[in-house]
C-alpha cells in the first residue's frame, strides 16, 4: 500500500532482511526477494531514522544533529524514495506532490556542492542461484537453459 | 560376488529405488568440505577412472549415510553386440547426464558434484573465483565462466604466485581462503573449446594448503586491447560483487555476509576490464612488493 502524505513517517522493515554493517555503508539481504543491497552512508542514516514515528523533516534535523552539518530535506526524500523502490521500508511511500518527480539530478543541481552529506544511494543486486554463480556446464550433461551449457545451447535436455 | 556396503541417502525416493535395481559392482563415500556424498557403479574398474575428478582434498569415509548419492549406470553393449547403451549419472534421482562418451558422462558429474559441495558446505562460503597467494596474502579474482580469471591464475602462477584455486575462493567466517587447488582447467582453442586439465606443477607453480587473509580483490574481464587502469570499489561496492559470484548466497546469506564483510574490510576491492594478463601481473606484483 502507498502513503502520500507531506507528514509521511517512513519505517523501515526489518523482518526478512539480514543486516550486516560495513564502515560507513551498510549491506541488507532481502531473503524474500533474493536480492542484496548496499546503501550508502546516507541511505543507511535515512533507512536508520525511518522508524515509522519520525516526519522527514524531522529525519533531516537529527541527521544533521549526528553529523553536525545542514542537511537538506530533499535528500532525506531522496532516500525514502530509493528506500521505497527497494522494499526495504514497510510501505512504499509517494512523495508528495510538490516533491514527486525528484531526481538525484534535480537535488544536486539545487543544493549542489552546498550539500555537506553524498546523495542516498542504494545499489542493489539480484542474488545468484548455486547453479547461475557457477561454471557452465559440460558437453552431454543434462541442462534446463541454454545459459547452463558452455556451448550457450541446450537441445533436447542435454548440452551439446 | 562379495557384498558391497552400499552408501545410502535417507529417505530414499521410489525412483531412487529404479535406479537401484541395477547391480553394483563398486562403491565409494567421502567427504569433502564437510559434505558426505557417495558413489556407485555397475561396473567394476570403472571407480579409479572417476577418483580424480573428485573435488581437491576429498577424504574417504566409513559412515555409509551421505547427503547425496551418485549411480553411473556405465552403458555396455546390448546383447546383439551392436548399438551401445548410454551412460547415465543420477545424482539422488535426478538424471545429470545421458550420453553415448563416458568422458562427457563424467564431466557432468564433476560439474554437479563441485556446485552441491560448494553450495551445501557447513562452515564454509564459496565464491566463485580465481585465487593465488602472494607474500602470505590471497589475491582473489572473483568472475564468471569466460571472464579470463583461469588465464589470470596461470600467468601469475608463472610469475611466482602460490596456487589456490582457478574455481573457488573458499571463504571462512573470519575471511581467510582456503584452497580448492584442482588442476586448472585452460581453454586453449577458443572458449566453446572443453578445457584442457594442467596440474600446477606443468606451470612451474605450486599449490598452497594454508589458509590466507585476503590482501586484494580483483574484479576484471578481459577485453580485447583494454588497458588495466582499475578504480577502487567502496567495501559495499566491493561486497556486491563477490556476492554476485556466491554459490550459496541464497542458501546462506548470513554466513555469505559474515565472510564477506570481513574480506571487504580488509582488502582493497580493484575493478576494471583488462586486455593481456601480463598488465594486471606487473600491477599486481609491484603492489605487493611494496607491502
Amino acid at each position: 500500500m502507498k502513503r502520500e502524505t507531506a507528514d509521511l513517517m517512513p519505517e523501515a522493515r526489518r523482518e526478512g532482511l539480514v543486516v550486516q554493517e560495513l564502515s560507513g555503508e551498510v549491506l541488507v539481504y532481502d531473503r524474500e526477494r533474493d536480492k542484496a543491497h548496499c546503501l550508502n552512508s546516507t541511505a543507511a542514516l535515512v533507512w536508520q531514522y525511518c522508524d515509522g514515528k519520525t516526519p522527514v523533516s524531522q529525519i533531516a534535523r537529527a541527521i544533521e544533529r549526528e553529523i553536525n552539518s545542514p542537511v537538506d530535506e530533499d535528500i532525506i526524500w531522496l532516500g525514502v524514495e530509493q528506500l521505497g523502490k527497494t522494499n526495504l521500508l514497510r510501505e512504499r511511500a509517494t512523495l508528495p506532490s510538490h516533491k514527486s518527480g525528484l531526481s538525484r539530478r534535480d537535488v544536486m543541481k539545487r543544493i549542489g556542492l552546498a550539500a555537506a552529506v553524498a546523495l542516498p544511494v542504494v545499489t542493489s543486486i539480484l542474488a545468484p542461484t548455486a547453479a547461475q554463480a557457477a561454471n557452465c556446464l559440460p558437453s552431454g550433461a543434462a541442462c534446463t537453459s541454454p545459459a547452463q551449457c558452455c556451448s550457450g545451447l541446450c537441445p533436447s535436455g542435454t548440452c551439446p | 560376488m562379495p557384498k558391497l556396503n552400499l552408501p545410502s541417502v535417507k529417505p530414499a525416493s521410489d525412483a531412487m529405488s529404479d535406479i537401484g535395481n541395477q547391480v553394483w559392482h563398486e562403491s565409494l563415500c567421502f567427504t569433502s568440505y564437510g559434505v558426505r556424498v557417495g558413489i556407485r557403479l555397475n561396473r567394476k574398474g570403472a571407480l579409479k577412472q572417476i577418483l580424480s575428478y573428485l573435488p581437491p582434498g576429498w577424504k574417504e569415509s566409513r559412515s555409509k549415510n551421505v547427503n547425496r548419492l551418485y549411480s553411473f549406470v556405465i552403458g555396455d553393449k546390448t546383447s546383439r553386440g551392436k548399438r551401445k547403451r548410454l551412460n547415465l549419472v543420477y545424482a539422488d534421482e535426478n538424471k545429470v547426464a545421458e550420453t553415448p562418451k563416458l568422458d562427457q558422462a563424467i564431466d557432468a558429474f564433476e560439474a554437479d558434484l563441485q556446485l552441491f559441495v560448494a553450495d551445501t558446505a557447513p562452515r564454509r562460503v564459496f565464491v566463485h573465483a580465481g585465487v593465488v597467494g602472494l607474500r602470505g596474502k590471497a589475491i582473489v579474482i572473483p568472475g564468471r565462466s569466460f571472464s579470463g580469471k583461469t588465464s589470470l591464475v596461470a600467468a601469475l602462477v608463472k610469475a611466482g604466485a602460490i596456487y589456490y584455486s582457478d574455481e573457488y575462493a573458499v571463504l571462512d567466517e573470519r575471511g581467510r581462503v582456503h584452497h580448492y587447488a584442482r588442476p586448472l582447467s585452460v581453454r586453449e582453442n577458443g572458449h566453446l573449446a572443453k578445457p584442457k586439465k594442467y596440474r600446477v606443477e606443468l606451470l612451474g607453480g605450486k599449490s598452497g594448503t594454508k589458509p590466507l587473509p585476503v590482501g586484494m580483490v580483483v574484479v576484471s574481464k578481459y577485453q580485447a586491447g583494454a588497458r588495466w587502469r582499475p578504480r577502487r570499489l567502496s567495501e559495499g561496492e566491493g561486497a556486491l560483487e563477490l556476492m554476485a559470484n556466491t554459490v550459496s548466497a541464497r542458501r546462506q546469506p548470513e554466513a555469505m555476509l559474515e565472510a564477506i564483510r570481513e574480506v571487504v574490510s580488509l582488502a582493497p576491492v580493484l575493478k576494471g576490464p583488462r586486455g593481456e594478463a601480463r598488465q594486471v601481473v606487473e600491477f599486481l606484483l609491484k603492489s605487493f612488493a611494496s607491502r
